[in-house]
């Protein structure tokens, strides 16, 4: 009687592990389908970019026999990427610069400097991170005509040189810095500023990472900023250029997409290198909201 | 004024300078034009008191704009949410180094930005794109996407869907992971399946989260612009009109600075009601 | 090497007195302990010195300068923190130079001076290291060394062996005397643990709620407490505190604790001023009581039953119950009884400390 029982017992223990294995490979099944659903229009975009003209409807959609490359080289002639290029870097680099040395300073200051209204000015920080460009579009892009900034890679920087989310992070991050440290460095002899630059930046690394990745993005692909202020072929960033050579180019795919793959490499690449210290730092932002 | 003050002037002016110049005086200075007709270019501004307001409140095409920028951001959001949701949870099931993968295969359409997704995404939705020719391959005769008034809103959906999903289900994964596992070995010890756990647990406990999610992916959908312009600039009919494009063309194409700053006023004041009215469902939800 | 003088010093956190009007004289080259609970006032006092709080009221004297409006870096002074407050990101080299290459001090200077303290605190092989990587003793050291580094007129430490374990503890604090002594600095040293305080301290001050208690060497706050307060937080096991009135009997004195009477006759000179009725704190230390067991009639104090028994090893720690009131007793090693038992207590009347109940001051003759 009892032996039966137990091997009862076992058959049963085994079938609970065979369905918890399957129920575990179900889900993965499920979730890497989903992903490669996700990343479709990706895969299509790359192996478009790769194929000879006539085959771009050919069936197997998705698999080119081999690669096509000359596709990039006529994309490249057709329109002035490179140029595109340095516009969108020249411009990435000063926002990114800026943001991270400017929200570091101000996060440092409001983490850890008392002063007079040091509430309330943070208060109404906070409120302008959400303004939308509804409201700040049209008088921004008067101020930057005034100031004769149209066309310049200054006039593409100027507005986005601080950002109050940027600043936020910062003193998130700053406050849980043990307070000790700068006690040491004032009696070390650090001004309150040096204490910033020798001891505060230097232990932002991860901070740095994930503003430095999130302004990056947000230049990289900034569209309706460029579209406004720049009139000039010349200056235009790599989203207007793509956009501009979509308008042209509407149906040539194959070229299209090669382009559309040029200005998308950057971005993907460098939240690839990064996404460990960005996803971190959303997650926790949108936590203390 | 003291050393700290000292220092906290040097570390703060350059950020609110260019913050005072750029987000706070803007806001003051639409407001004053949205009173004005003016064209952006003549040197003078004449002052017309209410009558852009009058003029947009009785516009066609504003309230159009609207019903359209809304249905965008309901669906997107909605969808995303849920579908984030419930995406998160089944990767919180999964145990071992997947599901970082999955979080960074689902985010990589968030930092792709709207030109590049428009563009890819126009081709797909072509006649002659991708996903016509898988509906003609499975014998259904698939309408015109993009020039279709009845399709042309879905399909900017779904690539918003698409472009918003990732981030919603990392947000919803943090939150998920960080629920104590107690609560479900007890709910398994009181005899709840999978199915029962994740209603009696997961949801009530991440019902905040949604909310914010849901408040977040709203705002952000209603500040669509690059999508519609690129995709289907505003067509066919209208039907994907946002009111981003309604602003963008009445200060950029016709040079009417005037009615133009009046639309930003009114759907800042729209957005911020929206977001108001949220909080008051947050609190309600919260008392439940 | 200087002297510190604290004059009237009153610091206030919101309706919070920190320090209540404190006077302290620190001499030339001693080693001063600032004792007290938390609370006391004891590290906002140090951080005044340190000009990392500002006074409300009050001066600070370091050697001839009035310091008061020096910001920390002016004051030539070096501290150490409990929690070592050593820069994550640099080494150990760079965070015993940091302070000398803030000072703009020549990079070869920079370099004999850290080795030779370094040296001098055994962590010469440590130097390329972070102090992520290093024990808590190893950080301490560092962290002693980049204040001896400084070669400046005062070293301030705040509870730093607090953060480790008991046992380097104890050889943390004969390391910091001796250093003290060899260097010759003048240091001022908070904590909380008299028996720390008691083991390296020239002298002590022993504050409470913001107040000065007494200050003076250890031998002499031992046997001279000024306050109960003092009294009770000095000594391990604490001296017995007890609560008890002045009456006279058949023209006898007695302090009358409620569950027993004692008889202070001997004492009469210094109760002259105290009025009959008074309330009084009686102070008794563990070892001057004795327990007496079988056939002590006649010659007890009062009768007790005993409560604990704590065997200790070098000796046993008694505690004895009447009424309500527990003594704690120092027993001889081989001292055997059993829970309950009633044996008789005699206190040593010669080391009878009384101490007025309301202002706690010690009443003498």
């Amino acid at each position: 009687m009892k032996k039966l029982v137990l091997s009862q017992m076992i058959v049963r223990n085994l079938l609970d592990r065979i369905a918890h294995i399957m129920q575990r490979i179900l889900l993965h099944v499920f979730l890497m389908a989903f992903g490669f659903v996700m990343l479709m229009p990706f895969l299509w975009m790359v192996t478009t970019s790769l194929k000879p003209r006539e085959l771009v409807r050919s069936a197997p959609h998705l698999i080119p026999t081999h690669f096509h490359w000359q596709n990039y080289v006529i994309a490249l002639n057709a329109a002035p990427f490179g140029k595109y290029y340095l516009n969108t870097i020249i411009v990435v680099l000063g926002i990114v610069i800026s943001q991270l040395l400017l929200s570091s300073l101000a996060g440092y200051a409001f983490a850890r400097l008392r002063f007079p209204g040091k509430n309330i000015i943070f208060l109404i920080l906070l409120s302008t991170m959400m303004m939308p460009y509804y409201i700040t579009l049209i008088p921004s892009y008067l101020i930057i005509r005034t100031l004769g900034l149209v066309n310049t890679h200054l006039g593409l920087i100027l507005p986005f040189l601080v950002s109050a989310f940027g600043i936020f992070l910062f003193r998130q991050y700053y406050i849980g810095f043990p307070k000790d440290l700068e006690d040491k460095a004032l009696i070390d002899g650090c001004s309150r500023l040096q204490i910033w630059l020798y001891i505060y930046l230097p232990l932002s690394k991860p901070c740095l990472a994930a503003l430095g990745t999130f302004a990056f993005l947000f230049a990289w692909n900034s569209f309706l900023w460029p579209l406004v202020i720049t009139t000039d072929p010349d200056m235009w960033t790599i989203q207007l250029g793509l956009a501009m050579f979509s308008g042209k180019y509407g149906t040539e795919w194959t070229y299209l997409m090669a382009g559309t793959t040029i200005s998308v490499i950057p971005a993907i690449a460098l939240f690839m290198i990064f996404q460990k210290y960005y996803i971190k730092h959303l997650a926790l932002s949108a936590r203390l909201r | 004024m003291n050393d700290e003050t000292k220092a906290a002037v040097v570390c703060i002016a350059p950020s609110a300078i260019i913050i005072g110049i750029f987000t706070i005086f803007p806001i003051f200075c639409s407001f004053y034009l949205s009173l004005t007709d003016w064209d952006g270019l003549s040197p003078t501004i004449n002052f017309v008191g209410f009558s852009n307001y009058s003029e947009l409140i009785n516009s066609e095409a504003f309230w159009n704009s609207i019903k359209v920028t809304l249905c965008y951001a309901m669906g997107v959001s909605i969808i995303s949410v849920i579908l984030g949701l419930i995406l998160a949870s089944l990767i919180n099931r999964t145990t071992g180094p997947l599901a970082s993968l999955y979080r960074v295969i689902y985010f990589i359409p968030v930092v792709t930005s709207f030109v590049a997704a428009a563009v890819v995404w126009r081709s797909l939705f072509s006649p002659a794109g991708f996903l016509s020719d898988s509906f003609r391959s499975i014998g259904f005769s698939p309408p015109n996407w993009l020039a279709d008034p009845i399709w042309a809103l879905p399909a900017l959906i779904l690539v918003g869907v698409w472009n918003r999903l990732g981030f919603n289900t990392v947000i919803s994964l943090a939150a998920l992971q960080s629920i104590p596992r107690a609560y479900y070995e007890r709910a398994k010890i009181d005899g709840a399946g999978p199915l029962s756990r994740f209603f009696f647990v997961t949801v009530p406990l991440m019902k905040p989260i949604i909310l914010l999610l849901f408040v977040m992916s709203i705002v952000d959908a209603f500040l669509i612009f690059d999508l519609a312009y690129v995709m289907t600039g505003g067509g066919p009919l209208g039907a994907t009109n946002v009111v981003g494009l309604l602003l963008y063309k009445s200060a950029f194409r016709y040079y009417k600075m005037g009615f133009a700053s009046a639309i930003g006023v009114m759907v800042f004041a729209i957005l911020l009601l929206l977001t108001l009215l949220q909080m008051r469902l947050f609190k309600f939800g919260k008392e439940v | 090497m200087a002297r510190v003088l604290i004059k009237n010093l009153v610091k206030r956190f919101g309706k919070i007195i920190a320090v209540n009007n404190l006077n302290l004289e620190v001499k030339d080259g001693e080693f001063l302990v600032i004792l007290g609970p938390s609370g006391c006032g004891k590290t906002t006092t140090l951080r005044c010195i340190a000009g990392l709080e500002t006074p409300d009221e009050g001066e600070i004297w370091i050697g001839e300068t009035l310091v008061n409006d020096l910001p920390p870096k002016d004051r030539d002074i070096a501290m150490v923190f409990q929690t070592y407050a050593l820069y994550p990101h640099m080494t150990v080299y760079d965070n015993l130079a940091f302070p000398l290459k803030m000072r703009k001090i020549p990079k070869q200077e920079i370099d004999v001076k850290v080795k030779k303290v370094a040296q001098m605190l055994g962590i010469r092989e440590l130097l390329d290291r972070k102090p992520m990587q290093l024990s808590g003793g190893q950080q301490q050291r560092v962290a002693l060394g980049s204040a001896i580094v400084r070669e400046p007129k005062l070293f301030l430490m705040d509870e730093p062996l607090s953060n480790i374990d008991a046992k380097l503890r104890v050889y943390m604090r004969a390391e910091i005397k001796k250093l003290q002594k060899d260097l010759g600095v003048t240091t001022i040293y908070v904590t909380h643990d008299q028996i720390e305080a008691m083991a390296i301290a020239d002298r002590i001050a022993v504050m409470n709620k913001g107040s000065l208690q007494q200050v003076s060497s250890p031998d002499e706050l031992y046997d001279n407490p000024a306050t109960s307060f003092v009294a009770g937080f000095i000594g391990s096991p604490p001296m017995n505190l007890i609560d008890c009135s002045l009456i006279e009997k058949d023209g006898k004195l007695f302090l009358d604790a409620g569950e027993f009477t004692i008889n202070i006759s001997d004492l009469r000179d210094i109760l002259e001023t105290t009025r009959m009725g008074s309330e009084i704190v009686l102070g008794i230390r563990p070892e001057d009581i004795i327990i007496l067991q079988r056939g002590f009639k006649g010659k007890e104090d009062f009768n007790a039953n005993i409560y604990t028994i704590e065997p200790l090893g070098l000796e046993t720690i008694v505690t004895v119950k009447k009424g309500n009131k527990l003594l704690r007793i120092r027993a001889p090693r081989d001292f055997r009884a059993n829970i309950n038992e009633e044996v008789g207590v005699l206190l040593n009347k010669q080391k009878i400390y009384l101490f007025d109940a309301k202002t706690g001051k010690r009443l003498y003759i």
